[in-house]
């Protein structure tokens, strides 16, 4: 039972955050369409075009756009020395780790996931693809969640080089971009695709308390 | 065995390692290339461009060896708190690059007479190209951070989270139908390769052997002085 008083505590400051900060998550939101955008301009506004490349343009947009937010994932709490006061608390850091990642998969992905109807008129993407599109973001969005919590963690004590965090996300979410875009391009082994997906899925979400608590511990302890 | 895991046993029989494993390189290189241009045969349908095959084969073995070798360091730096294995990851990371670079360069050279073009995206050269970041990440975050107790594990633990592409570089090109050929040698049937293409290939990848192990331990000394002096 204090468990899960705590887990509610800890989501309801999370909520706390993330509505008195609000327009960061609006600003990622804005810069998702303002590179949709300059995408359209840069290629030309020819249908046929746009709709073939749509698919690949939307994955690969949401997926730089949210790796521009990775800094906060862990740094804001690290600094302000939350993160110790969690553990203290008896949260152990995979448990830290697992918790911010549902945090960061409710407040900053699914935005993200509302966002694509309207993205899907912009790029003219028909309705049945777009089906597609939004059950892989749905699944590879949290996979994204789970390889930011490792990559932000990895590079809390970072001073110099501050890129590395989103170049490691988006060296490991090859595999997802590949089988993502390719239920819909192979739309008879949807049911394949999706189990492939949801595999990645469940090893990364095993690996994520490992490594980022690790590292979390590593950081604090060296601090 | 215990030169493997501790740094003044490892400088004791590197000292007289040394001058054999250079000597030999240096011998294995000379023999080899004699092998390669003037023995070995031509093929009856690449010419003399499958002599690439002589560079672009071992180079793609050591690439995928030393990052085998530093993902069994890094665990055993991790679960047994060797530091030796971080020191080895921090040694060899640019050696594995460069093995990688060789690869693609070589390889992209071979394609263009072979099938047309520099580069294709095929499952095997784009999981390839990924290894060759992965040491690059490796390398920046080993300059990058300045705790030097934080970089070595988080060096560590980033190795086994990418270590996940070792598989998928050795087994892409039966997964995957693509324009890269299966393997002809390290398989579980004979290997279907002529013994006089198979000769020159063994000798160049023992020379490449040597050549790597010359420059590891150099390096893997170096690291260890730097440590002990407080440098890094």
């Amino acid at each position: 039972m204090i468990i899960l008083n705590k887990i509610i505590s800890f989501y309801y400051r999370e909520y706390k955050l993330n509505l008195s900060g609000f327009q960061d998550i609006l600003t990622n939101i804005i810069f998702f369409f303002v590179s949709i955008f300059i995408f359209i301009f840069s290629i030309g506004p020819d249908k046929e075009t746009i709709s073939s490349i749509g698919i690949g343009i939307v994955w690969t947009l949401l997926l730089l756009s949210s790796t521009l937010s990775l800094r906060k994932f862990y740094q804001d709490d690290f600094e302000n020395g939350n993160l110790l006061i969690m553990h203290l608390n008896g949260l152990s850091f995979g448990f830290i780790a697992i918790l911010k990642t549902f945090s960061h998969f409710i407040f900053v992905q699914v935005p993200f996931l509302l966002s694509i109807p309207i993205a899907s008129i912009l790029l003219n993407i028909a309705k049945n693809e777009l089906l597609y599109l939004f059950s892989s973001f749905a699944i590879g969005s949290f996979i994204l969640s789970c390889l930011g919590s490792i990559s932000s963690s990895m590079n809390l004590m970072n001073q110099r080089n501050f890129l590395l965090g989103s170049v490691i996300v988006m060296i490991f979410s090859v595999p997802i971009i590949i089988f993502s875009v390719g239920i819909v391009n192979l739309e008879e082994n949807f049911n394949s695709l999706i189990s492939i997906l949801f595999g990645i899925l469940l090893i990364v979400f095993a690996i994520n308390p490992w490594a980022s608590g690790l590292c979390l511990k590593l950081s604090l302890e060296n601090n | 065995m215990m030169f493997l895991v501790n740094p003044s046993k490892f400088n004791k029989v590197a000292d007289y390692v040394f001058l054999p494993v250079l000597i030999s390189s240096i011998i294995l290189f000379s023999i080899g290339l004699i092998f390669v241009f003037y023995l070995s045969p031509d093929d009856y349908q690449q010419g003399s461009t499958v002599r690439i095959m002589y560079v672009h084969v071992p180079s793609a073995w050591l690439a995928l060896l030393t990052y085998a070798i530093m993902t069994l360091y890094s665990i055993a730096g991790l679960a047994f708190r060797i530091p030796f294995g971080f020191i080895i990851n921090t040694a060899v990371a640019p050696i594995g690059a460069v093995f990688t670079l060789i690869c693609i360069i070589s390889g992209s050279l071979w394609g263009k007479p072979m099938w047309g073009t520099w580069w294709v995206w095929d499952a095997r050269l784009t999981s390839v190209a990924i290894l060759f970041i992965i040491y690059l990440i490796i390398i920046f975050m080993n300059l990058s951070f300045e705790n030097r107790i934080i970089r070595e594990k988080v060096v560590a633990i980033f190795v086994l989270v990418g270590s996940i592409n070792l598989p998928i570089v050795k087994f892409s090109v039966d997964w995957w139908n693509t324009l890269h050929q299966p393997a002809t040698i390290s398989k579980l049937s004979k290997p279907s390769i002529d013994p006089s293409m198979m000769i020159p290939l063994i000798i160049m990848t023992f020379a490449f052997i040597m050549v790597g192990l010359t420059i590891a331990i150099l390096r893997i000394k170096t690291e260890i002085i730097s440590r002990k002096s407080n440098l890094s």
